[in-house]
């Protein structure tokens, strides 16, 4: 297990949440959700593309979460267990829809002044590139650059060595900067 | 050409996981080198992209459907937690379609709603097609003398052009030859759904040829428990209405409580596990799958234990799902067709007869 003990305040107010709600405090819930919905919801967003998908994920992992919460080891961190199912989560739903996205040609580098609509059309194409990534890959780039997670923290989310996570999330940037520039690639 | 260590050196760089002694040999490096010094800065134009992608709020009834399908932390995961969940997934469908009304894609997924109603209400009236429009699979094209009338019972022959078609067609005619469909269409009660527009329809979804696919929807349909619980005319009730949310707080609900195969099937691993999956929460939300739960046939179907022991057997699983099965699905002729036990039998040797080599 790569999981770490932290004495962060953040992780001390998750474990406070946690045995709340193992009280029985349904506000505990709440908290909890309050807390993690946004950032679980947007980590399967970039993970699937799909906000519909990233809203089923996001209730499918609260509740496998609540249902499983007695056998939560407080020693660990409590958002690197929710970020890992559901990361797992969407996993399964990629695999299950084996999607396949392609990419048009074109530039994806924004223009000065670019408007909203160009902006909405950039994010479009960064999760289009995104989508091109192998999802273990796309998990590491997702974590290191939404999450702002340290290689050492995302080690911890997925389970794999330090090592292994430097080692994917170059390999995925450099096809990521390819995708871009060119703007078309093999898919994955 | 630059090595592995000197590229790996410029990623840590972006990302600030250099040492000093490490920044500096990075700074040396682009200094001197012009492929490093590109790669460098392409790398951070890619990040700076990836910076600016936002987040996005989550969809304003997403806390609210969390919380009401939460189960209650003092007890144990119960039937009425699985419930709450059960239910929660219908009024989060209702929920995202009250959001949608709110959205510029209003007119767009109000015309397709639309349209989806007027092609069910078509079928259900049964008004003459005017066009001549190939099933949703495609494959098997209607024969041209049938395009623009009402098909009729002396239209349901073996020299009907198109059951004709379906013997040309080797997909068609390796199917016909499996056993196992060949038992399923001796049993009466699935010849009779297969000649339902719903079970058509239902058929045709995305959302169940996914769940074909799942090994917990087998195991689940094949238990005594969910068939006792499918004869339950409360347990019905719940899954035929449109309102989901009104069922939380229905007498229907209540009953089912008090119901053992209902307790049963709510605390199996196997419903667990199908709860869990989308596909099968979208095809309880479609109008086809309550069409087909309402459907007599269907909950004859359930309780024969031929077909029971079908839906047990992996290879019928994989017999629904394939296209040649959703080819002959799309032939209206054969779903006409097999109403009769008699042209069912008739259908079958002939379609062996033609598979001989």
């Amino acid at each position: 297990m790569y999981l770490e003990e932290t004495p962060a305040a953040a992780d001390e107010q998750d474990r406070a949440l946690v045995r709340q709600y193992l009280e029985g405090q349904r506000d505990a819930a709440s908290g909890l959700v309050d807390r993690y919905q946004k950032r679980l919801f947007n980590l399967a967003l970039r993970m699937l593309d799909n906000a519909q998908d990233a809203e089923d994920v996001t209730q499918t992992v609260f509740l496998n979460a609540f249902l499983k919460l007695r056998t939560y080891d407080p020693r660990y961190r409590f958002f690197s267990w929710v970020y890992r199912m559901t990361l797992n989560e969407s996993l399964n739903v990629l695999k299950r829809q084996k999607r396949t996205v392609t990419l048009e040609d074109g530039p994806a580098i924004p223009a000065p002044g670019a408007t909203t609509d160009e902006a909405t059309e950039l994010q479009d194409r960064v999760g289009k590139a995104l989508m091109r990534l192998k999802p273990d890959d796309r998990a590491v780039v997702v974590l290191r650059h939404f999450v702002f997670f340290s290689y050492q923290e995302i080690a911890g989310v997925l389970g794999i060595p330090v090592k292994t996570v430097k080692s994917r999330l170059f390999t995925a940037r450099e096809r990521l900067r390819l995708t871009l520039r060119e703007g078309g690639e093999e898919p994955c | 050409m630059l090595n592995r260590d000197r590229i790996e050196l410029i990623h840590r760089e972006i990302d600030g996981a250099n040492t000093p002694d490490e920044s500096a040999a990075f700074r040396s490096l682009v200094a001197e080198n012009p492929e490093a010094r590109t790669l460098a800065d392409e790398l951070r134009q890619v990040i700076r992209l990836l910076d600016g992608v936002g987040e996005r709020e989550p969809p304003p009834h997403l806390k609210r459907a969390i919380l009401e399908a939460l189960p209650w932390p003092a007890r144990a995961v119960t039937p009425q937690t699985m419930t709450r969940w059960f239910v929660s997934q219908l009024s989060l469908a209702t929920a995202r379609m009250e959001e949608a009304f709110m959205t510029r894609k209003t007119m767009l997924i109000g015309g397709t709603v639309v349209a989806v109603a007027i092609v069910i209400a078509a079928r259900i009236a049964g008004f003459p097609r005017e066009g001549g429009t190939a099933g949703t699979i495609g494959g098997v094209e209607p024969a041209a003398r049938y395009r623009g009338r009402v098909m009729t019972q002396a239209d349901v022959t073996l020299q009907n052009p198109e059951i004709q078609a379906l013997f040309q067609n080797h997909d068609i005619l390796r199917l016909v030859q499996s056993s196992v469909f060949r038992d399923a269409m001796h049993n009466q009660a699935f010849r009779e759904l297969q000649a339902s527009d719903a079970y058509h329809q239902l058929m045709a979804s995305d959302a169940y040829r996914q769940i074909q696919a799942v090994p917990a929807y087998g195991q689940l349909m094949a238990s005594e428990a969910y068939r006792q619980l499918q004869a339950n005319e409360a347990f019905r009730q719940m899954q035929v209405q449109g309102a989901f949310r009104e069922a939380q707080s229905a007498e229907a609900l209540r009953q089912l409580q008090a119901n053992a195969a209902f307790r049963q099937v709510m605390a199996s691993d196997a419903y667990r596990e199908i709860m869990a999956n989308q596909a099968f929460r979208e095809l309880m939300a479609s109008d086809a799958y309550r069409q087909v739960v309402a459907n007599s046939a269907y909950r004859q179907l359930l309780a024969n234990d031929a077909f029971r022991q079908l839906q047990a057997n992996e290879a019928f699983f994989r017999l629904q799902a394939s296209d040649a099965f959703r080819q002959l699905q799309a032939a209206e002729t054969f779903r006409a067709l097999s109403r009769s036990a008699e042209l069912s039998d008739q259908f079958m040797r002939e379609a062996m007869r033609v598979a001989q080599p």
